[in-house]
Order: structure tokens, then C-alpha cells, then sequence
């Protein structure tokens, strides 16, 4: 990629003070800015063909301006000096019809950023150093492996690959200043198997912050043609409640919906099935629930949070007990607890959230399951998180006997949160930091499925 | 305020990309303002501008399409990425041919909206009044959480074919969320309307019964028992049921799937794909819709597709890339959510005309089954069609009446199987009054979508409740 990236976080924050500066001259009695400048490469391969090229840099800025205790915000792509004035001029104006709100504000002290992204290991060097040419190659790469890999595949949605490399700049008028880079490296595909006159695709792809610490693309083509062929044949199961076995990208979905019910924002609206629930037990002993801001070379990792935060280690829920939830500055005060480094795009987000893992295997979740379904993959998303119900369309293997039997599809899986929760029995070992918010497979003793 | 930029700056941008060769190559420009204001605990909670200004520029060579954007809109910037653009092209030929560009406006199609969003004050009212509608409801409304935006896009498409089309579109929305509560249980309610227009459109299609509606579907889940599990008949209503075609049919009639051959109706064009009931509807030039477009991304005009006529596949949504590669035009439906990404075939407005049923003999007609009022989303997984939707608002049907509200209902059916069990059509369709947006492949763009009551003689519903 190109070689100022340390030009990038300057150029970061050398915005974000102009956008400050002009936004206390609109009128703002304080205000935050954040830059991202993010340097984006894709190739995407297909037919042994290469099918798409991108390279771009996008910056964006976006300011949180307080006029006393009323807040109001831009983000804009436009961040030249007199696009970035016109918009503070109408934020500040557009402030006085927000009410007043005791909670809204900056964070009360500003702390100094310890750590750097050398400490966290966020920037892995072999992402700028790697040629384009050497990414095309890798895309078509992958595509012949997903062809040759098994007769079965017949055609392709196509093989990418992609780098990004995020500089990030924080300033806020009580004088918190913070740089911060992160890279990415990501290789995906889509073969597609032929069953039959019907077709089946498998989508898998994975991501690292480098190169070096990425799933080779050998690996992720042959997950992707397993995807494919995994559910060759497979036939609607019968109406039942039986244990689920959820597959760790599955499992990761989950939990994205917990973190969800987590996230101070919602639970102080009550659109929370976890709201006025802190000290009860909501899910079994094996549910530890962790977020890391501070993880070595998590994707989610940064020294500091988007109010200028610095990230810790907070354990969420211990053994099935809820010990807290995760808010940044407005949200915790709202909810009277302090911000756990989870400010981000403006609310409540993710640094690195995880189930803990167990022990074992999928194979040996499923070989301790007398009867049940193996869950490979999920369609739908509208989770309902003020009653806490949750709901999918779902793609898997029947299991009898400890034994794969057959391919299931066309069913939905449905349970409630608490009931999902109280009910994982079984967790297993295979916990990988591809994505910010992972788990390890595990198994809920018993679910509905709803099929024939 | 930059709304277009100058032609022969694009002209030069075009040359610039397609001088390593290729098909063709196309430069988006847009320039789009969202005023937002949000209502929480009755007060006025934050005010909200975003702007989304840059230019991208795209050159296609048969399948293969390189891209590069910039948020810079000075020649040096553009050069650059039509630069970066022009690698897909690595192995063509020299072609450094000047281009012309003619200048056309797309077709009328929006109601009228200013140069500004509207003076605060009246977001700040809207959003009261919704307030006090929901609250008023019932005394079970324990939330209410409102929003307004207000859009204001202008899109400037130049290709090196010769032509420069600009649009300027509109876009309000007004949603309402109430969270009810009942001791320890909590359920949600959630509507969102608006249009192509501006905010003139809520005199209308007010506040008030924006508000009531969605504390109506939170309280009314308060007294709902957990969906049944299992195969049933299933009576899908009027408007927001219109989901059931976006996803049973619609994404797998998207060229590019078609193109590649990754879609199960693939290679279908002229095969019964539904029953003969079935006719559908992709319109982009329904005045004032949602999902409309005066032009798509691609300065082609939105239009009148039909899709299925009487169970018969009669085509696919060509974006310009896929059209080209199959041999036929673009029908208007190349879309993005904005200059960074490039576009993809998409749908606009989805529905299906009348049939001859009256709802009451629909639902008559069902002795146990489900009727899905609305839909508050779905998903497809395109090469083998199966389709989930989660019901937003669900009722028991027993010996043909409509009794028990359930929750947490989710239907799960294969594409072509569901729509080849559409046994009846009602007479009452229309479009729904409510805001959709879609993603696919992480690009969100608002579409609308339509349906008379429609009945599935059967269908899997994926509750709690065993039957």
C-alpha cells in the first residue's frame, strides 16, 4: 500500500483539530472529533478470471457538538475546510431544539493514552509490504482450488481478497488528543455445488490484522467447498424439541444478538430482555461472557474507545451471573455505572466480545448428543430484544446416536434468550478471534425445531 | 453547495479510465444531505446531519469491472481514480478516443422538496405529536422512541457512451418504535412511513396514526401466546406482506445471480416458476414511491418490469454490466447506497396486482392456520431459494376466523415451492405504509414493497409453541 501511513494519522488529526476549532468558532461549548482515513484494496476472482479490482482511500469525519447540556452531530465525507464549516454552522443551530439532558457531555476526566498500537500489535506490517499483484494472484488461486477441490462444484460466486489499512485520530475541546492504526486481511469464497437440479453455496471467509496470521487460502477454499457439500441432499426434518448444536460461526451470530441485550443503550430504553437484570443468574455456569479491548492483534483492539476511553478487559456475565453491562460515557450515566470502553460510530459497540471457550471439539459435541440437530447456518436476523425471543431459519446436519445421519434444511429453530442461554450444557474449545464478536460451538439442550 | 460537476471535467475523467481499454466506464457522482432528529424519554434527544459527497469511477471489460472513489472532487483526485479504475483493463487495448457527453435531466417523478431541509421546529413537532399519540395509546406504552429524516440526494451518472443524466431525489422517513410493558414482560412495536417527498407528506400520513399503529402492534403482543410450530396454511396480509415476494422471488430474479448462474431460476425465462395466480410487479417509476428512481445509479430511467406473469418467469433486473453480458437492455435497476461502492442489480418497488378474492373468503377458507399481517423483514439464500421471514404481526386462524395475536413467529418456505402453493389472491392489494430498506452483498438501498392478502396453503411457521 502506499507508504504514509504515518501521514495518514496525522493528516487524522490535524482534521479532527480544525473540525474542533471550528466548531467551537459555530458556537459549540464543547465537542468531540473523529477521523477515520481507511486505504482499501479488493480483488475478486472468477472462471480464472479476474472479476473485480478496487483500490480507494475514504476519509470521514464526524463531530459530536455540545451546546450546554444539547447534542447534536454530523459526519460528513466532505472534509474540506469550508464543507466541514457549513455543516458545524448547522449542527450548532439544529442543537437548540434538542432538549436538555443532564447525562449528554464529554467524558469527565481525560485520561492519557498508555498503550500504543506497537504494545497491541493492531498494525501487522506485511499488509502495506504485500504487492497488489500478489493479491490478484492469491484470488485466482483460490478460485482454482474451489474447482478442482471436488466434481461437485460446478460454479462459483466468486473468491476475494482484501486489506485495509484504518488510520484513526480522536480530539476533544478538554484536550484529549489520540492517534490509532489497525490493518486487516481477509480472503473469502463462494463455490457452488450442484445436488441434484437444485444448487447449494457455501460462503466462508476469514480475517486476520496481517498476512502471516490469516487462514491460508488453501484452508479457506476447502471450508468453503465443505460448506457446499455439507448439505448435499438434505430434506426437511420433523417438528421436535431436541438439543441444537450451534457451529461456531453460527454461535457467533448468537452472541451478537447478547451483546445486543448488553449494550447499555438499549437496556436503558428497555428494549432489553437483560434490562434490571444485573446480579441474576440469566444463562448456565458454562456462559462466560467476555469483552477485551486490549486483546494482542484483536480485530476489535485499540488503546482507546471513540469517546477517548481507554479499553479494558470486562467480564460481562461470570459463570451465568450478569455482573455488568457495556456502555460508553452517555449510556453508563444513564444507567449510573461508569463507561466500559465501549463507545463507538456515535453508541454502544463491540471491542473484541467472546464466549469463553471449553473444551473439545464440534466433532465431540456431536458425539455426545443421543439425538438433535447440528445448526451450520442461519437465514433471518429481526431478533425482538425487548421480549427476548429469537427466532431462525436454519441449515444443518440430524444427528442420531452421536452420529452425523443426514443433511436438514427448510426448518427454523426457536427459543428465547433466557431459555438459550440457561440451556447451553456444552462448550466446546474451538474459540478463534476472526471476527469482533466470536464463540466457540456449543450445544443448547433442548430447542424447537419446526419443520414438517 | 456542489450538485454536478462539470462535464467536460467528466469527459476527461472518462478518457482518462478507458485508456487502457474496456467496455465502457462510468463516473457517479452524489451529494447527499439526511437531516435526522430523534425523540426518547419525550424530549428531543439528537439532531443529526450527515453528508455523503464524493464521486467513484468504474470501467467494465465483459465481466471484469475495476473501481476507485474519491471524497476529493478536483481533477488531479478524479485522474487518479479513473487511473486506479483502469487497471482492470491491464491486458486491453490503447483506446485514448475523446468523449463527448450530452447533457439530459432525469424524468419528473418526485413530489416537490427544497434546497433545505425543512425549518427544526417542525421535525421537533412531528415528533411530539407522535409522542403524545403513543403514549395516549394505552397506559401499558412504557417507551417511545421516534425519529424523522429528511434526504435530500443529488446524483450526477456520466458514461463514456456520451450521455450525463442528473437526478435530485427526495426522501422522508417518520418511524415510531413503542416498547409496551406488562410486569415483567416487554414486547415492541415499530412503523415507519414516509416517501420520495418532503416532510409535507406527514399531513397526511400523520404522525398520530404512525404513533397509534405501533403502539396498537406493541400491546397487542402483549396479550399474544407463543407462534405454533409446523406445516399450516398461511393467509399473508395486504401491503407489508409484500415481503413475501421481495424474498421468495425477487432476489433470485436479480441478473447478476442469473448472469452467473448461482440463482435457482437461472436459465428459467418462460418456465411456470408460481401458480397461475401469480403476477409480479418491479416498478423504479412510481411517483413519489420509496423504492423509486427518476434514473438508476447508472443514468438509466427507472420502469415497468414484469416479472411473472401468471406463474411464467418472463425476465430478470438488469443492471448495465449483466445486461450487456446477457445480451439485452438494462431495466433501470442498478443501484448502490453510494459513490464508494459500485452498483448492483436491485429491486425498486415489488408487488403483485389484484386477484378476484375478497379477504374475508381468504380467510373463510382457512379451518387452522396463520394469518401474517406484516413482515418486519426476510432473508433468501439465493442458489436453492429458501426464504425466512419473521412476522411482525401474527394471529391464529381458526374455522376461518381471525382469534389469538401470537408472537415471535418466523416462516420458512423454498422460493418457487411457496409460490407454486399461492391458492388464492385478494382484491385489496396496495403498497405498504411502511419503510423497507434491503441489503444485499452490504449495500442498503429503501425499496418498496406490495401485496394483496394472499394465501399459502401451506407453509412452515417456526414458533415455540409445540402443536
Amino acid at each position: 500500500m502506499s507508504s504514509s501511513n504515518h501521514d495518514s494519522r496525522d493528516e487524522a488529526l490535524a482534521l479532527a483539530e480544525s473540525a474542533l476549532e471550528l466548531a467551537s468558532s459555530a458556537g459549540a461549548t464543547d465537542a468531540d472529533a473523529t477521523v477515520s482515513i481507511v486505504d482499501r484494496f479488493t480483488a475478486q476472482a472468477r472462471d480464472r478470471e479476474l472479476t473485480q479490482l478496487e483500490r480507494s482511500r475514504g476519509r470521514s469525519l464526524t463531530v459530536r457538538a455540545f451546546v450546554g447540556k444539547r447534542r447534536a452531530t454530523l459526519s460528513t465525507t466532505d472534509v474540506t475546510r469550508e464543507g466541514i464549516d457549513a455543516l458545524v454552522r448547522r449542527v450548532v443551530s439544529a442543537a437548540r431544539f434538542v432538549g436538555e439532558d443532564a447525562h449528554a457531555g464529554l467524558p469527565d476526566t481525560v485520561g492519557a493514552v498508555e498503550l500504543c498500537d506497537h504494545d497491541l500489535f493492531t498494525v501487522s506490517p506485511d499488509v502495506a509490504a504485500r504487492a497488489d499483484d500478489e493479491k490478484v494472484e492469491e484470488a485466482l488461486e483460490i478460485e482454482r482450488a474451489v474447482r478442482e477441490a471436488d466434481a461437485r462444484i460446478v460454479n462459483s460466486d466468486g473468491s476475494r481478497v482484501s486489506d485495509t489499512i484504518t488510520s484513526w485520530a480522536l480530539a476533544n475541546t478538554r484536550g484529549f488528543r489520540g492517534v490509532h492504526q489497525g490493518t486487516t486481511a481477509s480472503r473469502s469464497a463462494a463455490p457452488v455445488a450442484r445436488d441434484g437440479d437444485a444448487k447449494r453455496i457455501g460462503h466462508y471467509g476469514s480475517a486476520a490484522r496481517g498476512w502471516a496470521t490469516l487462514e491460508p487460502a488453501r484452508s479457506v477454499a476447502l471450508h468453503a467447498v465443505h460448506r457446499a457439500l455439507a448439505l448435499l441432499g438434505a430434506r426437511k426434518p420433523p417438528t421436535m424439541r431436541v438439543p441444537v448444536i450451534f457451529e461456531r460461526d453460527v454461535a457467533a451470530s448468537v452472541l451478537g444478538d447478547v451483546f445486543s441485550a448488553l449494550s447499555a443503550a438499549n437496556v436503558a430504553v428497555g428494549n432489553s430482555w437483560l434490562s434490571d437484570r444485573i446480579g441474576e443468574r440469566v444463562g448456565s455456569e458454562l456462559v462466560t461472557i467476555v469483552d477485551d479491548g486490549l486483546l494482542r492483534g484483536g480485530l476489535g483492539t485499540s488503546p482507546f474507545d471513540a469517546e477517548g476511553t481507554p479499553t479494558r478487559e470486562t467480564v460481562v456475565l461470570r459463570a451465568g451471573v450478569l455482573e455488568t453491562y457495556l456502555a460508553d460515557v452517555y449510556w453508563g450515566r444513564r444507567l449510573g455505572i461508569a463507561s466500559t470502553g465501549n463507545a463507538a460510530g456515535g453508541g454502544v459497540g463491540p471491542n473484541n466480545v467472546f464466549l469463553v471457550p471449553g473444551q473439545g471439539t464440534l466433532d465431540d459435541l456431536v458425539a455426545a448428543t443421543p439425538r438433535g440437530i447440528l445448526v451450520l447456518d442461519t437465514i433471518g436476523f429481526a431478533t425482538e430484544h425487548a421480549s427476548g425471543i429469537y427466532s431462525r431459519g436454519a441449515r444443518g446436519i440430524y444427528i442420531e446416536d452421536g452420529e452425523p445421519r443426514y443433511a436438514v434444511d427448510e426448518f427454523t429453530i426457536a427459543s428465547t434468550f433466557p431459555d438459550l442461554l440457561s440451556g447451553i450444557d456444552a462448550v466446546a474449545g474451538d474459540l478463534r478471534f476472526d471476527a469482533t464478536v466470536v464463540a466457540p460451538s456449543f450445544r443448547v439442550a433442548e430447542m424447537t425445531v419446526s419443520g414438517t | 453547495m456542489t450538485t454536478a460537476l462539470d462535464p467536460a471535467l467528466l469527459a476527461r475523467v472518462l478518457s482518462r479510465a478507458l485508456r487502457r481499454g474496456g467496455d465502457f466506464a462510468d463516473v457517479y457522482f452524489e451529494n447527499r444531505l439526511t437531516q435526522t432528529f430523534r425523540l426518547q424519554d419525550g424530549r428531543i434527544h439528537e439532531a443529526s446531519t450527515n453528508v455523503v459527497r464524493g464521486a467513484g469511477v468504474r470501467v467494465v471489460v465483459g465481466q471484469r469491472a475495476g473501481y476507485a472513489f474519491s471524497d476529493e472532487l478536483d481533477e488531479s483526485a478524479l485522474l487518479r481514480a479513473a487511473e486506479a479504475a483502469s487497471l482492470i483493463a491491464r491486458d486491453g487495448a490503447a483506446d485514448a478516443a475523446a468523449i463527448e457527453l450530452a447533457s439530459a435531466a432525469a424524468p419528473a417523478l418526485y413530489e416537490p422538496h427544497g434546497d433545505e431541509p425543512a425549518a427544526s421546529e417542525r421535525y421537533v413537532e412531528l415528533l411530539s405529536r407522535a409522542d403524545v399519540a403513543a403514549r395516549a395509546f394505552d397506559p401499558r406504552v412504557a417507551a417511545v422512541n421516534a425519529f424523522v429524516t429528511d434526504e435530500l440526494q443529488y446524483v450526477q451518472v456520466a458514461s463514456s457512451d456520451g450521455r450525463v443524466v442528473t437526478d435530485r431525489r427526495p426522501l422522508v422517513t417518520l418511524g415510531v418504535q413503542v416498547v409496551a410493558k406488562d410486569g415483567a414482560r416487554r414486547e415492541n412495536g415499530y412503523l415507519g412511513d414516509g416517501g420520495r417527498t418532503d416532510i409535507g407528506v406527514f399531513t397526511v400520513k400523520t404522525p398520530e396514526s404512525i404513533a397509534r399503529e405501533s403502539a396498537r402492534i406493541a400491546t397487542t403482543k402483549l396479550g399474544a401466546r407463543d407462534a405454533p410450530a409446523g406445516e399450516m396454511p398461511v393467509v399473508i396480509g395486504a401491503g407489508g406482506g409484500g415481503v413475501l415476494l421481495h424474498e421468495a422471488v425477487g432476489h433470485g430474479l436479480e441478473a447478476d445471480f442469473n448472469r452467473k448462474g448461482t440463482s435457482l431460476y437461472s436459465g428459467r425465462v418462460g418456465e411456470r416458476v408460481a401458480s397461475d395466480l401469480v403476477t409480479i410487479f418491479d416498478d423504479g417509476d412510481l411517483p413519489g414511491e420509496r423504492g423509486s428512481v427518476a434514473i438508476d445509479d447508472e443514468g438509466t430511467p427507472g420502469q415497468h418490469k414484469v416479472l411473472v406473469e401468471n406463474g411464467i418467469l418472463q425476465g430478470y433486473m438488469q443492471d448495465r454490466l449483466n445486461a450487456r453480458l446477457m445480451g439485452v437492455a438494462s431495466t433501470g435497476s442498478g443501484r448502490r447506497q453510494s459513490y464508494r461502492v459500485m452498483p448492483q442489480p436491485r429491486m425498486c418497488n415489488t408487488y403483485m396486482p389484484d386477484g378476484a378474492s375478497t379477504p374475508e373468503e381468504i380467510i373463510g377458507s382457512v379451518e387452522r392456520g396463520l394469518y401474517a399481517a406484516s413482515f418486519a423483514g426476510g432473508q433468501v439464500e439465493i442458489s436453492k431459494g429458501d426464504f425466512v421471514f419473521m412476522v411482525a404481526e401474527g394471529y391464529l386462524i381458526e374455522n376461518g376466523k381471525i382469534t389469538a395475536p401470537v408472537r415471535g413467529a418466523t416462516l420458512i418456505g423454498n422460493g418457487p415451492d411457496a409460490m407454486t402453493k399461492v391458492t388464492m389472491v385478494g382484491n385489496d392489494g396496495r403498497l405498504a405504509n411502511r419503510s423497507y430498506t434491503c441489503g444485499k452483498g452490504g449495500q442498503y438501498v429503501p425499496v418498496g414493497v406490495g401485496v394483496p392478502t394472499l394465501k399459502l396453503a401451506s407453509c412452515t411457521v417456526g414458533g415455540t409453541a409445540a402443536s
